[in-house]
């Protein structure tokens, strides 16, 4: 039968391209959607990975991570608290340094954190806490910007002596740079203000029980110790996900409209040949084999070519000014997975009435069949 | 042996039994057969002919299981087609119809045409490819196996509607008005090819028609008129019934 469903594919080309299409736009926007969100997403996480801390306290359901807002009294409270063996307060800030670096992430850091903050110093010294004008690049940005140690680096409205380059491990931290903490804050109009406490406990006491006892202590703050929980501190990753969910069943349904519809109008066109099909001893069941293998072979089809656009609009959004710099598409297993199920999904949906009704034409109507 | 096979019959009887075979058609305003008695040898070739109207195709499309009767029996081969459960298997194993117009798949290859109805039986691709090669040598269209239908005559057509008919074998060739849209070369061929399948196969052959030519050919005409047979004498008529064939296709 796999001939014949070629064969009959060929033959009416026009309905299996825009088959096709519509299977591969739908894919293409699920596909799409699900690694723009996963790269924000990592993105996010890495900057709870730049540190090696046991888990992170931020804002709670504060819109976007960087937006978390925590005063330095919560990070001595937080430092009390039993079996937290250190806490570092951190202010994140972004700069719209020019259009190839619209978010270029800044870390306000005291000095004496850095080595338990993860910071390896690979060239000149740690800036003095309470210097000003003072500031200490990422590797990667000062490989970018081709800046070395004693170079002015223009930055908050000022400028900045590079006194040294450090190295976290982590991309993201180590394309930013590093400011004494009140410098940030001052620059920044935010006196006393963190972004994320970043927490280490004590060799023997439970990770869990620490954080809990934090949740518990500060119902305004919320602990994150893997990135799925992301979402506690993150509501824009949260809605992002929802949106990719969204998508993805909208996808299916108006696809699958797109498809039931384009297979109706197939299926008066071929209500003679299916009667003849039944007249000549094929089964029911053999006809919807038959109409489902169609279909099943477009599908595979527009979600082979759905997801291989998703990569062609990935590189178009990462190169759009507003996402320059900020946007990583990460494409994974589970992204391509979503696409061809919701390729199979539509297809299958939107002809599964077609088929039945295929299948229940009686011969007799069928061979009479105008 | 499928689940609607009844008694299996000695090869005597014959191949085709109507009993009081009634037709209403669902509104009730046409009664199409009444009453009608039929039978057919095993190995003959049947032409029924009769004015527009009379029940011809109406009685194809029962012997065919495209339709059931409102009353009375119908026993083809060993299948009661009144107590049938799958229909599209007695078409597969038992019978083989023949349209006025062909209806062969335009998108398919002559050839493409005749395999498709094997699709699902116990034939392999390239036996069924093979066997559908064969059945075209048989109607004289082999060089034009590889041709799609809209590269074909209507007397083309309609032969390969014929070998697509006899693809799996069926004891009982059905056909509608076969020659009903050929001119008259296509028609003399098209009957040969008729001839042929009932001398050398042994095919039982009921054909429906308005053409005379097509009687002439035939081994008995019967004529229907208002939903029954009609007989000259006006008695029921014992068909001669044939000893087994000499090719029973493949049985």
């Amino acid at each position: 039968m796999g001939r014949f469903v070629l064969v009959n594919l060929w033959a009416k080309k026009g309905r299996s391209f825009g088959i096709t299409l519509a299977v591969a736009l739908a894919v293409m926007t699920v596909v799409t959607l699900a690694a723009v969100s996963n790269g924000l997403k990592n993105s996010a996480t890495q900057v709870l990975e730049i540190s090696k801390s046991d888990f992170t306290v931020a804002q709670k359901a504060a819109p976007d991570i960087l937006n978390s807002t925590i005063d330095s009294h919560q990070l001595a409270e937080i430092r009390a608290t039993r079996g937290v063996a250190s806490a570092i307060g951190v202010l994140l800030e972004t700069q719209d340094l020019n259009a190839a670096n619209p978010l270029f992430i800044e870390i306000g850091i005291q000095p004496g954190d850095l080595r338990r903050f993860g910071v390896t110093m690979v060239a000149g010294r740690p800036y003095a806490a309470d210097a000003s004008h003072e500031v200490m690049l990422g590797w990667r940005a000062a490989q970018n910007w081709g800046l070395r140690v004693g170079d002015i680096f223009h930055a908050n409205g000022t400028w900045n002596r590079v006194v040294g380059i450090y190295s976290t491990g982590i991309s993201y931290g180590d394309l930013g740079a590093m400011f004494p903490l009140p410098a940030l804050q001052a620059y920044n109009r935010v006196p006393g203000a963190l972004t994320l406490i970043f927490v280490k406990v004590t060799p023997g006491d439970s990770v869990a029980k620490v954080a809990a006892a934090v949740d518990y202590n500060h119902p305004e703050l919320t602990t994150i110790r893997t990135a799925s929980q992301f979402g506690r501190a993150d509501r824009n990753l949260v809605f992002l996900g929802a949106a990719a969910t969204g998508s993805t069943v909208l996808a299916i349904l108006i696809g699958a409209i797109i498809v039931g519809n384009t297979m109706l109008l197939s299926l008066f066109e071929r209500t003679r040949e299916f009667g003849v099909l039944r007249a000549v001893g094929w089964s029911r069941s053999r006809l919807v084999a038959l109409v489902g293998s169609e279909i099943l072979v477009l599908a595979v089809a527009g979600s082979m070519l759905g997801i291989g656009f998703s990569f062609a609009a990935a590189a178009v959004l990462e190169i759009l000014p507003p996402l320059r710099g900020v946007l990583h598409s990460d494409f994974t297993t589970v992204g391509f997975l979503r696409g061809l199920y919701t390729g199979i999904g539509m297809a299958v949906i939107g002809a599964l009435y077609p088929a039945l009704r295929a299948a229940h034409l009686t011969p007799l109507r069928a061979l009479t069949h105008e | 042996m499928s689940d609607d096979v009844v008694d299996p019959a000695p090869r005597a009887r014959p191949i085709i039994e109507c009993r009081g075979v009634e037709k209403v058609y669902e509104d009730g305003s046409v009664h199409a057969l009444r009453g009608l008695d039929l039978e057919v040898a095993p190995g003959e070739l049947l032409a029924i002919t009769g004015p527009s109207g009379c029940g011809k195709s109406t009685l194809l499309h029962l012997l065919a299981a495209l339709d059931t009767p409102t009353a009375g029996s119908i026993r083809v081969g060993e299948y009661d087609l009144a107590r049938l459960r799958r229909p599209d298997h007695y078409r597969r194993e038992e019978v083989g119809l023949v349209f006025q117009l062909h209806n062969l798949m335009p998108q398919l290859s002559a050839v493409g045409n005749v395999e498709v109805v094997m699709v699902g039986t116990h034939r392999r691709r390239r036996d069924r490819a093979a066997r559908a090669r064969e059945l075209l040598a048989a109607v004289d269209l082999l060089p034009l196996a590889d041709r799609r239908p809209p590269q074909l005559s209507g007397g083309e057509r309609q032969r390969v509607a014929i070998a697509r008919a006899l693809a799996n074998d069926p004891r009982v060739l059905l056909a509608d008005e076969p020659t009903g849209s050929l001119d008259s070369d296509s028609v003399r061929t098209v009957l040969g090819v008729f001839e042929r399948l009932r001398d050398d196969l042994g095919v039982t052959v009921v054909l429906v028609t308005h053409d005379e030519s097509v009687a002439r050919i035939a081994d008995r005409t019967v004529e229907m008129l208002d939903g029954r047979v009609r007989h000259p004498d006006g008695e029921v008529e014992a068909p001669e019934v044939r000893g087994p064939s000499a090719l029973p296709l493949g049985r």
